[in-house]
């Protein structure tokens, strides 16, 4: 559906904007673009859609290079951040540009309208002015005049970012219903990586003009591949704990502050040298007196209310480790007892920040 | 009662702004009243001493002899021997030349502004420092390119023509025209055009049907700015006609005669006449007026 081909970018003397940027989507797929501010995901956007010209590399769309084409050739809907509405018009008459601008026929352009009227529920709307909207009428139009042309591709250019939390909830789960009645192809630029989960088929995590790592919601979330990825995706964010590793035979002992008793992995390779020990805040487990297993002591320095669980920030070898409890466990300043689930832990090599191990869990699935 | 010092203190700080206001005010509009006041004097009252502030035996003559040749050619007989008014061209003339000279460069003015301004501001045409260039024209004296044009326009024929006169004043206010509706499409989000391109339009149609509607109150504010400066031209005026063509501002100099000097009274009831428009128009922009002198740098 959308092939992009080592496409690279650069703006003045700095590092590029884009560096040698693959991807394609398949059809039907939504695959979210996903990163910092900066990251070069608008960049992406702005040079599918044909607002800028890339340095080197292609763009296809259905198979045929779109990269000499304008804008308007190119068979895309997009959606913008602040939806960009055109205020002067009504909304029948936002819905109907695209149509308008391809000649297609008045009886054409009604049958079509009401169609995607019916299926966005825009029925009521139709008649009002584009200015008199709210932010979620806006987005609907918004989506619609993208959609109304049959593009191969929608793009979407963080339509959620100037909304509060609770609109953002709802128009998610509108969103993906109408991409997946249609089987709508979409390329969804965010920095919101709850946006990215709840909503993608898959997820391209991008940084400093570079793709990091490009898969299913499970697989970034499990397997990421390097410390930036790990750190990105996951609220709370993922903890990383400074761990030694000391290579042996037929694999590697691994001790840190949450495994004080070195443990030893099989199947590591054997390295050395300083690591870091990721693992997410409910993979490990909080308890007030040590059980059977004794667990490593920590203080309790802050807790974070979330309603239906608990965020304790607890105080481990000078630094803080998140983890998740059932609400009422402990206050601040009690002290808890931690015990790892190390199965579940990532492995990073602190100089690189690439995962070296990735958790078992994908094999514990299957 | 900590209150009652305050409410001492702070009526007479707003006298006294308000006076300084008043001052200020009466020092702006006396060359107005002066005009306004003059048109209607008495020949023998043009230049008194003491001056006289309002007439006290008001007459319409001066605005005849501005309208009517007829009358003109009355009064110069009558003041034959004492003022020598050699009677000029009409006014409706210069009224007719002026309107049509400031119309045309105005629109010409509006649309290659708007074209310029629409490159600057979307596809930055000419990289940062195209716009300054355009402002560093209007900081020549205009004193300083008159020669050059005098000499290009006798070359090129265009001397004493209205084809002239409006390239010169289209040339002259382009820089004003670019600047303010500039600032008036950077208001609006270029995303607008985006979208009109991606669903369908060519580059300029998506300015068109995009931007254009949200933009029209600031043309419209730009192109009464600019007839206002092409109506109270002078200099270009001057320098670059010789009889065939003659301005609004010309006609005012025009009211002299050979041995006493200006007939104030007839040049005020004309300076008046013209300032109608020009007083109208500027009352009707006033809120966009500011950006206009301040080259679209204040946001509203």
């Amino acid at each position: 559906m959308l092939e992009l081909d080592s496409i690279t970018k650069r703006f003045g003397e700095a590092a590029p904007a884009l560096d040698a940027l693959s991807l394609r989507l398949a059809r039907g797929e939504f695959l979210s673009l996903l990163g910092p501010s900066g990251c070069g995901k608008s960049t992406t956007l702005a040079i599918i859609a044909g607002f800028l010209d890339p340095d080197a590399g292609r763009i296809r769309v259905d198979g045929r290079d779109v990269g000499e084409l304008p804008p308007r050739r190119r068979g895309l809907g997009l959606v913008f951040q602040d939806y960009a509405l055109f205020t002067s018009l009504s909304v029948r008459a936002n819905l109907a540009f695209g149509l308008e601008a391809q000649g297609v026929p008045r009886a054409e352009r009604r049958r079509r309208l009401e169609e995607l009227a019916r299926r966005l529920d825009l029925g009521g709307l139709l008649g009002r002015s584009a200015r008199s909207l709210n932010m979620s009428e806006m987005q609907r139009v918004a989506v619609g005049r993208a959609l109304i042309t049959r593009p191969a591709l929608l793009l979407l250019d963080e339509p959620m970012s100037n909304l509060d939390a609770h609109l953002r909830q709802r128009l998610r789960t509108e969103l993906k219903q109408i991409q997946a009645e249609l089987g709508q192809t979409v390329l969804y630029v965010t920095h919101d990586q709850a946006e990215a989960m709840s909503m993608s088929d898959r997820i391209a995590v991008m940084r400093g003009g570079r793709l990091q790592q490009v898969g299913t919601p499970e697989e970034i979330y499990h397997r990421p591949v390097n410390r930036f990825v790990a750190e990105f995706i996951g609220d709370p964010p993922i903890n990383l704990v400074p761990c030694t590793v000391r290579p042996g035979t037929g694999g590697a002992a691994v001790s840190s502050p949450l495994s004080p008793a070195s443990s030893f992995q099989p199947g590591l390779s054997p390295m050395q040298g300083e690591h870091l020990l990721a693992l997410r805040a409910h993979d490990i487990r909080a308890v007030r007196a040590p059980g059977g297993a004794a667990g490593v002591p920590a203080k309790v320095r802050f807790v974070e209310n979330l309603g239906a669980q608990h965020v304790l920030h607890v105080e481990l070898a000078g630094s803080l480790v998140r983890v998740v409890t059932t609400p009422g466990l402990a206050a601040e300043g009690d002290t808890l007892h931690l015990t790892a689930d190390l199965a579940q832990a990532h492995l990073i090599e602190a100089a690189t920040g690439e995962v070296v191990r990735a958790s078992g869990r994908r094999e514990l699935a299957a | 009662m900590p209150d009652l010092a305050a409410a001492r203190r702070r009526p007479a700080l707003t006298l006294l702004k308000r006076t300084a206001v008043l001052v200020a005010m009466a020092i702006s509009f006396f060359p107005i009243f002066w005009l306004f006041s003059t048109s209607f004097k008495p020949v023998d009252e043009w230049a008194s001493w003491p001056p006289v502030w309002v007439s006290r035996h008001p007459t319409l003559q001066n605005y005849r002899i501005v309208f009517f040749p007829e009358a003109a050619r009355t009064f110069a007989e009558a003041q034959k021997g004492s003022l020598d008014y050699k009677v000029s061209g009409s006014a409706w003339r210069a009224f007719g030349d002026s309107a049509l000279i400031a119309t045309a460069s105005t629109a010409l003015s509006v649309l290659f502004g708007t074209l310029a301004a629409w490159s600057i501001a979307r596809y930055r045409t000419g990289g940062a420092s195209l716009p300054l260039q355009f402002l560093s024209v209007r900081m020549f004296p205009p004193i300083a390119v008159v020669v050059p044009i005098v000499a290009m326009f006798s070359v090129l024929r265009l001397s004493d023509t209205y084809l002239g006169m409006i390239l010169a004043y289209t040339a002259f206010t382009l820089p004003f025209s670019v600047w303010m509706i500039r600032s008036f499409i950077e208001d609006v989000p270029a995303e607008l055009e985006g979208a009109a391109m991606v669903h369908g339009l060519g580059r300029f149609r998506a300015f068109l049907h995009a931007t254009m509607p949200l933009i029209w109150g600031g043309l419209l504010a730009t192109a009464l700015f600019i007839f206002i400066l092409n109506w109270s031209e002078f200099l270009f005026a001057l320098v670059l006609t010789s009889g065939k063509v003659i301005t609004v501002t010309l006609q005012v100099a025009n009211y002299v005669s050979a041995s006493s000097g200006k007939l104030y009274g007839v040049q005020a009831a004309m300076g008046a006449i013209s300032t109608l428009p020009v007083v109208l128009m500027g009352y009707l922009i006033q809120r966009h007026l500011v950006r206009g002198l301040t080259f679209g740098a204040v946001k509203r």
